[in-house]
């Protein structure tokens, strides 16, 4: 055995014992707050560390434990979070959509109401009243969003549009009429840009299908299993509409993701695609300008235009370790000047009415706040916004086999069958709460 | 120092540890499958077989088959190449001499990849416009054969498999190029005084002798082909429509975006009756054949 200076060996000692022992004293004397969310892509990741610096700067002594977990819409964290809540180990906020997605937390008794800052921040009166009730089950509200995304946009190549002097359709008849004279005079280009390789872009253009044909309120009916599937001429009518699509999509759609085509339909391969206001940021990272290769407007615009919304929200998980944080968290989300940073960088717009249209740099944004305050908002079935998620799951399914083999009754079989085992009309009921 | 039976137990208590809590697993997994479990909180409300009735005769019967179709056409097409060109693969790298050097981790390459990562590069291969697989037959004047692959429900299912195959390839040539290593070196010389040709004794000395070899390989292949989940994940998220879901896929589905965890748990199960109906009689048979 090699002899050491005693010295020596009490310095080990000692130092051992201080590396245990700092993580815990360190942890003992500093206030933390522990955050779960999904916003780990390029731009999403800058988005998120706004709100940390500004949280920061208002909370110096609040250290931030950041647990980032990477997968569109969250479908990784729920299977995380899942794991967490159920072991009764929960962080002290986590992030989640409104609507049905931010129910089944609550429903599991995992959130905790978050009235008191609803009220502090005069929500009732700065927010849009749909958002409250996106937020509100049995009375009490249980999430605070910021930022909202438009789902429905219709991109379109510029150029293309420019040169048979197309203007932006404004209802599905017109996007087909363009996609008819697309297909006539440049049999190379695609009409109409699709992905749905990850099936859920079939949701965005049957979504303002069902705008188009039936307007907002059976949207909103449909969604919430307030229609009889299988008699209901609005659903059949949009099945139909959706059906007379199908030739002038992209052919291999299902090989390809929302992000494979985008570059194509600036590059005026294709010549539209309808899809969520993310898009800009991808078209725009890549080199394709606003304006000159691509253009967007909101779409449908009859019978009526509406904006298709898409929210995330923050929560207070039940039994959370450091409430004040959680608190001081949802607090800082609701400041319209950290809800304008944080929105140019994550492309998507604030919620806060304070936050000026000329915020952002761009006119896609800018449009997208005017028509979050001036017309009416619809919650966005994607996501399990406004339908159940178990219901979202089968009918992406059930859309993706359809533009494959369009058989309307069937279809309709499939859905009513899919909304009765998913109870979507049970547990649609809180939309209806007055 | 003599072991005694003290120790023997002492050694096997870590694995006991594992094989109860993975025992506990499963007998949890029964005991969901036949409750109402449905959201994200534990609902424990036992309503019997009616999770295994709605998979197999009520409302979720045809994603079921539809599952189940794809597992064994798996199972039929993807064991059978992967196990020949393994064989074959190891018969040619004993033959090549020094060259199996530089081959053999050639080949075994693609096994030691994430699947997310292969099954990412097999869906660029497979793209009908931009794949390399379209455009080779295009440059090769074979344009008729382009195909639209993953893009087809028909076909989508088979190039998954294809993927598979090319990935589980070098898993099934090491298996074999050790059981034809173990050979003893003079049948092969005897073969070769004999006049055999390498095909001959490829025929006729390695094949009747690597038996135990095909044994394994064929058993962990089946349990591949019973759990395959990341490959349909990554390239199709079994699609297009629900034409290449899988069992596991299905399972993950249920559970965790649909939170049907009871019909979750009922998958499992199905799946686990599967896995002991095919690997128990195939083990029993070749070990049988094996001793004969």
């Amino acid at each position: 055995m090699i002899t050491r200076p005693r010295t020596t060996q009490w310095l080990v000692i000692m130092l051992a014992a201080v590396l245990t022992a700092a993580p815990v004293l360190y942890a003992a004397d500093q206030q933390q707050l522990v955050i779960y969310h999904w916003w780990t892509a390029g731009g999403e990741r800058q988005a998120m560390q706004v709100i940390f610096d500004a949280f920061t700067k208002k909370n110096p002594s609040t250290k931030i434990v950041d647990n980032p977990v990477a997968g569109g819409g969250g479908i990784t964290l729920k299977t995380v979070l899942l794991g967490m809540l159920a072991a009764k180990i929960p962080p002290d906020t986590f992030q989640s959509l409104s609507g049905a997605e931010l129910k089944q937390y609550v429903d599991g008794n995992y959130v905790a109401p978050v009235d008191d800052v609803w009220k502090a921040q005069n929500l009732d009166a700065n927010y849009p009243a749909v958002i409250g009730k996106m937020t509100t089950f049995k009375g009490q509200h249980y999430g605070i969003p910021m930022n909202a995304h438009r789902a429905n946009w219709l991109f379109y190549n510029t150029k293309l549009f420019n040169e048979l002097k197309l203007a932006p359709p404004t209802t599905v008849d017109e996007m087909i009429a363009a996609a008819k004279r697309i297909k006539s005079s440049k049999p190379n280009v695609a009409p109409i840009a699709i992905g749905t390789r990850e099936k859920w872009p079939a949701v965005f253009l049957f979504d303002v299908t069902l705008l188009s044909t039936g307007g907002p309120d059976v949207y909103e009916k449909f969604y919430t299993g307030q229609l009889n599937v299988k008699t209901a001429p609005e659903v059949r009518a949009a099945l139909q509409k959706f059906k007379d699509l199908i030739p002038y999509l992209y052919q291999f759609h299902g090989a390809k993701t929302w992000s494979d085509i985008a570059g194509p339909m600036a590059e005026g391969q294709m010549g539209m695609m309808v899809i969520g206001d993310f898009a800009a940021g991808l078209l725009v990272q890549a080199g394709y300008k606003e304006g000159v290769d691509w253009d967007a407007a909101g779409f449908p615009k009859k019978p009526q235009e509406v904006f298709l919304m898409i929210v995330d929200t923050f929560v207070r998980p039940t039994g959370a370790k450091h409430p004040e944080a959680t608190t001081a968290w949802l607090t800082n989300l609701t400041d319209p000047k950290v809800q304008g940073e944080f929105n140019i960088v994550k492309g998507s717009i604030a919620i806060h009415k304070a936050v000026p249209d000329t915020t952002y740099p761009d006119k896609l944004h800018q449009e997208a706040s005017r028509t979050f305050k001036s017309k009416r908002i619809v919650p966005s079935s994607i996501h399990g916004v406004l339908a159940p998620p178990a219901f979202l799951s089968d009918w992406q399914d059930i859309l993706t086999r359809f533009l494959y083999s369009p058989d309307i009754n069937r279809a309709l079989d499939e859905i009513s069958s899919a909304m009765e085992l998913d109870k979507v009309s049970d547990s649609s009921g809180w939309y209806w709460a007055k | 120092m003599a072991y005694t039976r003290a120790h023997a137990l002492l050694f096997l208590a870590p694995l006991l540890l594992i094989v109860l809590v993975m025992y506990g697993m499963m007998a949890w997994t029964v005991a969901v499958s036949l409750d109402d479990w449905v959201g994200m909180a534990p609902v424990w409300k036992f309503h019997g077989l009616e999770n295994f009735r709605t998979l197999l005769g009520g409302a979720l019967r045809e994603r079921l088959f539809t599952s189940l179709r794809n597992n064994l056409i798996w199972l039929v097409v993807f064991i059978a190449p992967t196990t020949a060109l393994g064989l074959f693969l190891a018969y040619g790298l004993d033959l090549v001499g020094r060259a199996e050097r530089v081959l053999r981790p050639l080949f075994l390459y693609p096994i030691a990849l994430s699947f997310v990562v292969s099954g990412t590069l097999w869906a660029w291969m497979y793209d009908p416009d931009a794949g390399v697989i379209n455009n080779l037959f295009r440059t090769l004047g074979l344009g008729r054969w382009a195909q639209p692959w993953i893009a087809d429900p028909h076909l989508a299912t088979f190039c998954l498999v294809g993927a598979a195959v090319w990935q589980y390839t070098g898993f099934a040539m090491t298996l074999y190029l050790a059981a034809i290593r173990d050979m003893p070196r003079e049948i092969f010389e005897a073969a070769r005084v004999d006049g055999a040709t390498d095909v001959q004794t490829f025929r006729h000395v390695v094949i009747p002798n690597v038996g135990h070899a095909t044994m394994i390989v064929v058993a962990m292949l089946i349990l591949v082909t019973l759990k395959v989940f990341d490959l349909v994940w990554v390239m199709t998220f079994g699609g297009p429509g629900i034409s290449t879901e899988v069992l596991p896929f299905f399972m993950f589905v249920a559970t965790f975006r649909q939170q049907f965890v009871g019909i979750g748990a009922a998958v499992s199960v199905l799946i686990l009756i599967l896995a002991v109906a095919v690997v128990v009689p195939y083990a029993w048979w070749s070990m049988r054949r094996l001793a004969a």
